[in-house]
């Protein structure tokens, strides 16, 4: 026994620095991309699949929780809009205004889900999705946010001085490149961070059970807040970055249909790999429409087929058909297994109202 | 012998139903009570109650000298009372040591950030935890399958793994909600000697048991429960006679 779980430390430890090696590479890779790929557009394309990937995360720290969010895309307009309003209106640098968007989206995030985190289940999937379609009106009718045309020359990032070094910038892709692969590191660091300590697992035992959860002395709804805070906050950070890059930002961006896409992407990765399953997923879902190059009409038609034939393949996503080397199943079977989490989630998350006996 | 729960005038409406109506209840310090009564008789229901799941329609709960009626299940679960679901109600996926692992939410101090710099007072702490948790394993018998998944255990294994993660929240009153459903004599007898090493610890035990014989053997005292309504209350020879308990379970004479 004792011989059994040295070995098994052994194997952890192994894994662990398996896994950093292969971060390191991973890492290595990133940051020399542009010096091989000399193409904008790819860089471009990168840059937006690192956005997306941190979005579908999101959705995934809100998932474990058992909250499914439509609100996605707006946290990241309100994140957007902030720092465009602050850089424009305030002529605040972007440095500032990048930490001070992220403040105020999770502030934004703080009050509306001491409203909307309480209630969960289906309640809270209609909720989050109205929210959504009014923060898209209120973007467009307000004069403040510059209407339906939006907000334009929002200021590129001031140059970063370097000693001995020229200053760096951000008149090309390069830089905006680096900085993004910057703020990934940053956000997975924090989601590492709360998934590896207590935080994790008790989002955890709430997703998987929230009236065991709650039995054990895990305060449902003040965890529920928090994730819904991190998510929006880190939404926010990448709305951020997104309005200084592109330079111009309008309403309809930020509406619903973006945060479908961003869902798509987490569960083609598979929701059970809450950072590398976005990752590749978005990576995936990017260059199959580059390679098909699909126009936007038809986009939408592939998109859901291919949530559809998700459901009935691969119900845990690319990551979980790597990770357990998989005997493939019925795609009957996995119909009824993606429904019976749907009564599951719609069952378990109402417990106000139909915990009667 | 002080008393550790106490219920007062408790009632429990749904719609028109009174899922439980009146009810007083004490409970003496580290003794075994039994809660028995016929289907439907709101046995559950008083357990739902007490630790918060919903709040009575009125009526009291006092647990430790305090008044907790209405607090939320987390809350009474902080101040120590813990309980099993009648159904196995465990973290399906995830090993056994984790779920009794995750039972130890309240006992962690560690911050999040200590926790990504791996300082050493963090893995310390979880490793202590970790620890405790295998003493609970090894108490019940259960050490030996710690890695395997709730879901793949026997359904005797289940409920003992249950009462492992009820316990693992250092609970002064354990309410136990048919812990010996579904179990062969011998699982049952294992059960037994579980509930009766853990009142040894000093823990005062509130179990649901239907089978007259279990019930004889394992309680000090025993309350019968009928439509919401406390019938009969005492040792099991005095509840034996009784006559409200004998229709109860067996039907009225001449009907």
């Amino acid at each position: 026994m004792d011989n059994l779980r040295k070995k098994c430390r052994f194997n952890r430890n192994n894994l662990r620095s398996g896994k950093l090696i292969g971060l390191f590479i991973l890492a290595i890779i990133l940051v020399l991309v542009p010096v091989v790929v000399h193409n904008p557009y790819y860089i471009h394309l990168l840059i937006m699949v690192s956005m997306n990937a941190v979005l579908a995360m999101t959705f995934i720290l809100l998932l474990r929780t058992g909250l499914i969010t439509m609100a996605i895309a707006g946290f990241w307009g309100i994140g957007a809009y902030a720092s465009a309003l602050l850089a424009v209106r305030l002529h605040l640098s972007f440095w500032l205004a990048l930490p001070a968007s992220t403040v105020i989206t999770g502030i934004i995030a703080l009050l509306l889900g001491y409203l909307l985190v309480r209630r969960g289940g289906i309640g809270f999937v209609i909720e989050t999705l109205v929210f959504a379609f009014i923060i898209v009106l209120v973007f467009g009718t307000f004069d403040v946010f510059g209407g339906y045309v939006g907000i334009y020359n929002i200021p590129r990032p001031d140059p970063i001085s370097l000693p001995f070094l020229a200053p760096i910038e951000f008149t090309s892709k390069t830089p905006y490149y680096y900085l993004m692969l910057f703020l990934v590191l940053i956000v997975v660091l924090v989601f590492s961070a709360f998934y590896t300590a207590w935080t994790g697992r008790a989002w955890r035992a709430i997703g998987l059970s929230p009236r065991l959860a709650e039995s054990l002395g895990v305060n449902i709804f003040r965890y529920r807040l928090l994730a819904f805070i991190i998510a929006a906050a880190v939404a926010g950070l990448m709305g951020s970055f997104f309005a200084h890059y592109y330079g111009a930002i309008i309403p309809s961006t930020f509406g619903p249909y973006k945060t479908l896409y961003v869902q798509v992407y987490a569960i083609l990765g598979g929701v059970n790999f809450a950072i590398l399953g976005p990752i590749i997923g978005t990576l995936l879902m990017t260059i199959a429409s580059e390679f098909l190059r699909i126009s936007k009409e038809v986009e939408p038609i592939v998109t859901s087929l291919i949530v559809i034939l998700l459901v009935m393949f691969l119900p845990d996503g690319i990551m979980g058909l790597i990770r357990r080397g998989q005997r493939p199943q019925s795609p009957a079977k996995n119909i009824t297994r993606v429904a019976g989490w749907i009564r599951a989630f719609l069952s378990t998350t109402n417990s106000d109202s139909r915990d009667r006996k | 012998m002080s008393i550790i729960l106490e219920v007062k005038k408790l009632s429990k409406h749904f719609g028109g139903l009174a899922a439980i109506g009146q009810l007083d209840l004490s409970v003496i310090e580290t003794e075994i009570l039994g809660l028995i009564g016929p289907n439907g008789a709101g046995k559950t229901t008083l357990f739902n109650l007490i630790s918060g799941l919903f709040p009575p329609t009125s009526g009291k709960v006092i647990f430790d000298g305090r008044d907790i009626t209405g607090l939320k299940a987390h809350e009474i679960a902080h101040l120590g009372i813990s309980r099993t679901f009648q159904a196995s109600l465990l973290f399906m996926g995830i090993p056994v040591l984790d779920n009794v692992f995750t039972g130890y939410h309240m006992s962690y101090k560690t911050s999040v950030w200590s926790r990504l710099l791996r300082m050493p007072s963090a893995l310390k702490e979880e490793e202590l935890l970790r620890q405790r948790a295998m003493e609970i394993l090894e108490f019940t018998g259960l050490a030996s399958l710690k890695y395997e998944l709730a879901a793949n255990l026997a359904h005797g294994h289940q409920r003992i793994l249950g009462i492992c993660m009820a316990l693992a929240t250092n609970p002064k009153l354990l309410l136990l909600d048919e812990p010996m459903t579904g179990m062969n004599i011998r699982e049952a007898q294992t059960m037994i000697d579980i509930i009766r090493r853990i009142r040894d610890r000093g823990i005062t035990i509130v179990v649901i048991e239907h089978n007259m014989k279990t019930v004889a053997n394992l309680c000090d005292r025993i309350m019968v429960l009928n439509y919401g309504r406390k019938i009969a209350e005492g040792l099991f020879e005095e509840i034996k006679e009784n006559k409200e308990v004998i229709e109860a379970y067996l039907g009225k004479e001449g009907t």
